[in-house]
């Protein structure tokens, strides 16, 4: 099959897992849920294999325009949502990140985004580019996590499901914080200096990722030091993964800098 | 001191500082940083001159950003060494005798009597820890035994290791922007260049520009070799993402050109009214070349350009390094007599020679007087080749290494934060009558759903050992 037909199987499997998995959560029905959990599994299944034809055709990695990478970031919060569907004792987690994964790909989907893979300009030839790319949307995808974890927080009214969306949001950020600090700062660091002889050049992308760090190093902070919890951190973690779109998304449109291929 | 000490250590300075760092660091993604005076003064009209009195415009170099960092860095020094002390007794210290309210002041804790003595309740107790993989203290008293019990302690200096790990980044960061140094070298094939303070040059051997079969340039690989003493001492092909490492010194492919300043051209030489005589010439770009001619002595090519435009004030200048529009700035000489002086067309071989004249007084200021008699011959420009040079830069950074040790430390650090969850047990057995009673309480700063459930399945064991 090609990569563009296991693409449109994925998006249709998410689309039924969203639909399953509200389906779920207004009827209230613990088991729909773990059959919209094994829909995404299979979407997800789908979504890989069409990545392996894509790095096969196309010979580099899968990250290398917005198309690809759009797919790799909703492949990898699918695989964040998985991970953490079963721990962490909430209908409403499945639903609302499937939203933003359904979003993604769409977006992916769209004409917007040419498809066709081009020649890698030299720059990009390097393993540094799986390892950068790759670990930093993988810490993005936890982002997400903890951006829906933290507006149900905002959202939900109960004090014991609060109290659940607060302890969720922040594993999610220990685990998103370790890989965006490797992927997203060390590894690009380290891939800058061999490819520019520069491990940093204040370059905007890189200092929006700067700041996408410093939100969160600002959540653990405020909360572990100061014992700030729940609506503040929330907070927080919202503004730190819209920050992160941005240093994704935003600055490739709205700023300039070296790193404009990707 | 003491206050200054208090005031570095307090993490409300460090949050004010994250936060103040974060919005300075946005402010500089959005005015674009090291343009030219003209390009702000476009952009922004008045505020042009107030943004770059504030270093706005140089924002991550300006003294009050450095400052920040640096006030930054302090903060995490006394921060953390202030810190050091009470978790260094808490991983390190030794057992204490523990009041019975502190044990159950502690989350979790457990309070109940085993048959036995004190020796055998111990026993039980050091092998379910043990078990666990606990490692165990313990003071003997009157009657009375306090064991603590602590597994994974390093986890409590994930923070330290963390911050340690940035500091080592800062330091590496000023290192560099301090005794960093980088220069271009354009090289062509077969040329040797010095290193800017290195004792040691680098000659180009060969350069290729390899394309992908649709167009488009797959890589640019140097062959250079050092040499250090007049001696070759090491060949390296370097491409993007590969540099050339030596002594301290990296050296990037980080760009090409041709080299049209050394441009050689074919020229071809006809006598006026005679239009059997052709004379083929090849020239290089500022060398006088002997012409075998009663009118023209010699010919000299002062200037060629791959891509002929005429600029403001009639300048001529090269709109790309692509031979667009190639064209040659030609003099002929008689003697020391300059004869004539004209652009010639590789593209447009009749245009400029009936203009010689004209084209020289417009172009070449300080030229032959107008009204000049007729050149006895023509040129045309018939083929132009330049070598292409590569650019390599050389770069000297003493920061990298402490950049990467300092990277290592942070990523360390956080696996010992979040992953290396330290525990803590303290259990106080005291012989009674018939028995004897323990009094246990656990400390976890991280995962105490699990350290809650590893607790009560380990006193469990105790009460019921198998
Ligand atoms: C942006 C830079 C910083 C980063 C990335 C960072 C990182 C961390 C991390 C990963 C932890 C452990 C969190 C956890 O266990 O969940 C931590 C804890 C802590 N940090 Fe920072 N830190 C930074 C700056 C600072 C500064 C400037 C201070 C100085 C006031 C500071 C003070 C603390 C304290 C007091 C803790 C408490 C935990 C402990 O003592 O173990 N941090 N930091």
């Amino acid at each position: 099959m090609t990569e563009s037909t296991l693409f449109t199987i994925a998006f249709a499997v998410y689309v039924a897992s969203l639909l399953v998995y509200f389906a779920a959560l207004f009827a209230r029905r613990e088991r729909w849920s773990r059959a919209a959990a094994l829909l995404a599994l299979l979407g997800l299944a789908a979504h890989t294999a069409a990545l392996v034809v894509r790095t096969a055709t196309s010979g580099h990695a899968p990250f290398t325009n917005m198309y690809e990478s759009l797919s790799f970031l909703s492949w990898a919060i699918v695989l964040a949502l998985l991970i953490f569907a079963r721990s962490a004792r909430t209908p409403r987690l499945g639903p609302y990140l499937m939203l933003i994964v359904v979003a993604l790909v769409a977006l992916a989907s769209s004409p917007l985004m040419p498809k066709e893979a081009t020649p890698l300009v030299p720059a990009l030839q390097s393993y540094w580019l799986w390892l950068h790319v790759s670990v930093t949307l993988l810490g993005e995808a936890f982002f997400a996590v903890a951006f829906v974890a933290g507006i149900l927080y905002l959202a939900s009214p109960a004090p014991d499901r609060k109290e659940r969306f607060d302890a969720l949001a922040y594993r999610a950020v220990a685990v998103g914080f370790p890989l965006f600090t490797l992927g997203g700062l060390v590894f690009g660091m380290i891939w800058a200096y061999r490819a520019w002889g520069r491990y940093w050049a204040w370059d905007p992308k890189e200092v929006w990722s700067l700041i996408t760090w410093l939100v969160f190093a600002l959540y653990l902070h405020t909360r572990i030091v100061m014992g700030w919890k729940g609506k503040r951190s929330a907070l927080i973690a919202i503004v730190g993964f819209l920050a992160a779109l941005f240093t994704y998304f935003g600055v490739n449109y709205l700023l300039s800098g070296l790193h404009s291929y990707a | 001191m003491r206050s200054l000490v208090k005031f570095f250590s307090s993490v409300k300075l460090a949050i004010v500082l994250i936060i103040l760092i974060t919005i300075a660091s946005v402010v500089g993604t959005l005015i674009p940083q090291n343009r030219g005076a003209a390009e702000y003064a476009a952009r922004y009209g008045g505020l042009a001159g107030f943004f770059t009195g504030l270093g706005l415009t140089t924002l991550y170099r300006s003294a009050w950003y450095l400052g920040l960092l640096i006030l930054f860095a302090l903060n995490t020094v006394v921060c953390t060494l202030t810190r050091l002390g009470p978790k260094g007794r808490r991983a390190f210290g030794p057992a204490r005798t523990a009041a019975p309210q502190a044990l159950a002041a502690m989350r979790p804790n457990v309070r109940f009597r085993l048959p036995g003595t004190l020796d055998e309740a111990r026993a039980r107790v050091t092998a379910a820890l043990r078990d666990r993989r606990y490692r165990l203290d313990a003071k003997a008293g009157e009657g009375r035994i306090d064991v603590l019990a602590r597994k994974r302690r390093l986890g409590w200096f994930g923070s330290d290791v963390v911050h340690l790990g940035l500091l080592v980044v800062l330091a590496g960061g000023l290192a560099s922007g301090l005794g960093g140094r980088r220069a271009d070298l354009a090289l062509v094939e077969g040329q040797t260049a010095g290193v800017p303070r290195a004792a040691f040059q680098v000659r180009l051997d060969k350069f290729e520009t390899e394309y992908y079969p649709k167009g488009g340039v797959k890589d640019w690989k140097s062959r250079l070799t050092v040499v250090e003493g007049g001696a070759d001492v090491l060949t390296r092909v370097v491409e993007v993402n590969e540099p050339l490492r030596y002594k301290g010194y990296s050296f990037y492919q980080s760009g090409y050109g041709t080299d049209w300043n050394a441009a050689r051209l074919d020229l071809e030489i006809r006598r006026r009214g005679d239009p059997a005589f052709v004379k083929p010439l090849t020239v290089r770009t500022g060398v006088r070349t002997p012409v075998d001619d009663p009118g023209v002595t010699s010919l000299l090519v002062r200037r060629f350009v791959p891509d002929f435009v005429l600029g403001e004030g009639n300048q001529v200048r090269s709109r790309s390094e692509e031979p667009r529009n190639p064209a040659a700035l030609v003099e002929a000489w008689k003697g020391e007599e300059r004869i004539f002086a004209g652009w010639i067309f590789a593209k447009y071989p009749d245009f400029g020679q009936g203009h010689a004249e004209g084209m020289k007084a417009r172009m070449t200021p300080g030229g032959q007087a107008a009204g000049a008699p007729a050149p006895p011959i023509a040129v045309v420009l018939k083929a132009y080749a330049a070598a292409p040079y590569s650019v390599l830069e050389a770069a000297y950074d003493p920061g990298a290494g402490l950049v990467w040790l300092g990277c290592a430390l942070v990523t360390a650090g956080f696996f010992l934060a979040f992953y290396w969850p330290p525990r803590e047990i303290r259990i106080a057995l005291e012989e009674t009558r018939g028995g004897t009673e323990l009094a246990a309480g656990g400390h976890a700063a991280k995962g105490r759903d699990a350290f809650q459930a590893e607790f009560e399945a380990l006193f469990r064991s105790v009460r019921r050992p198998e």
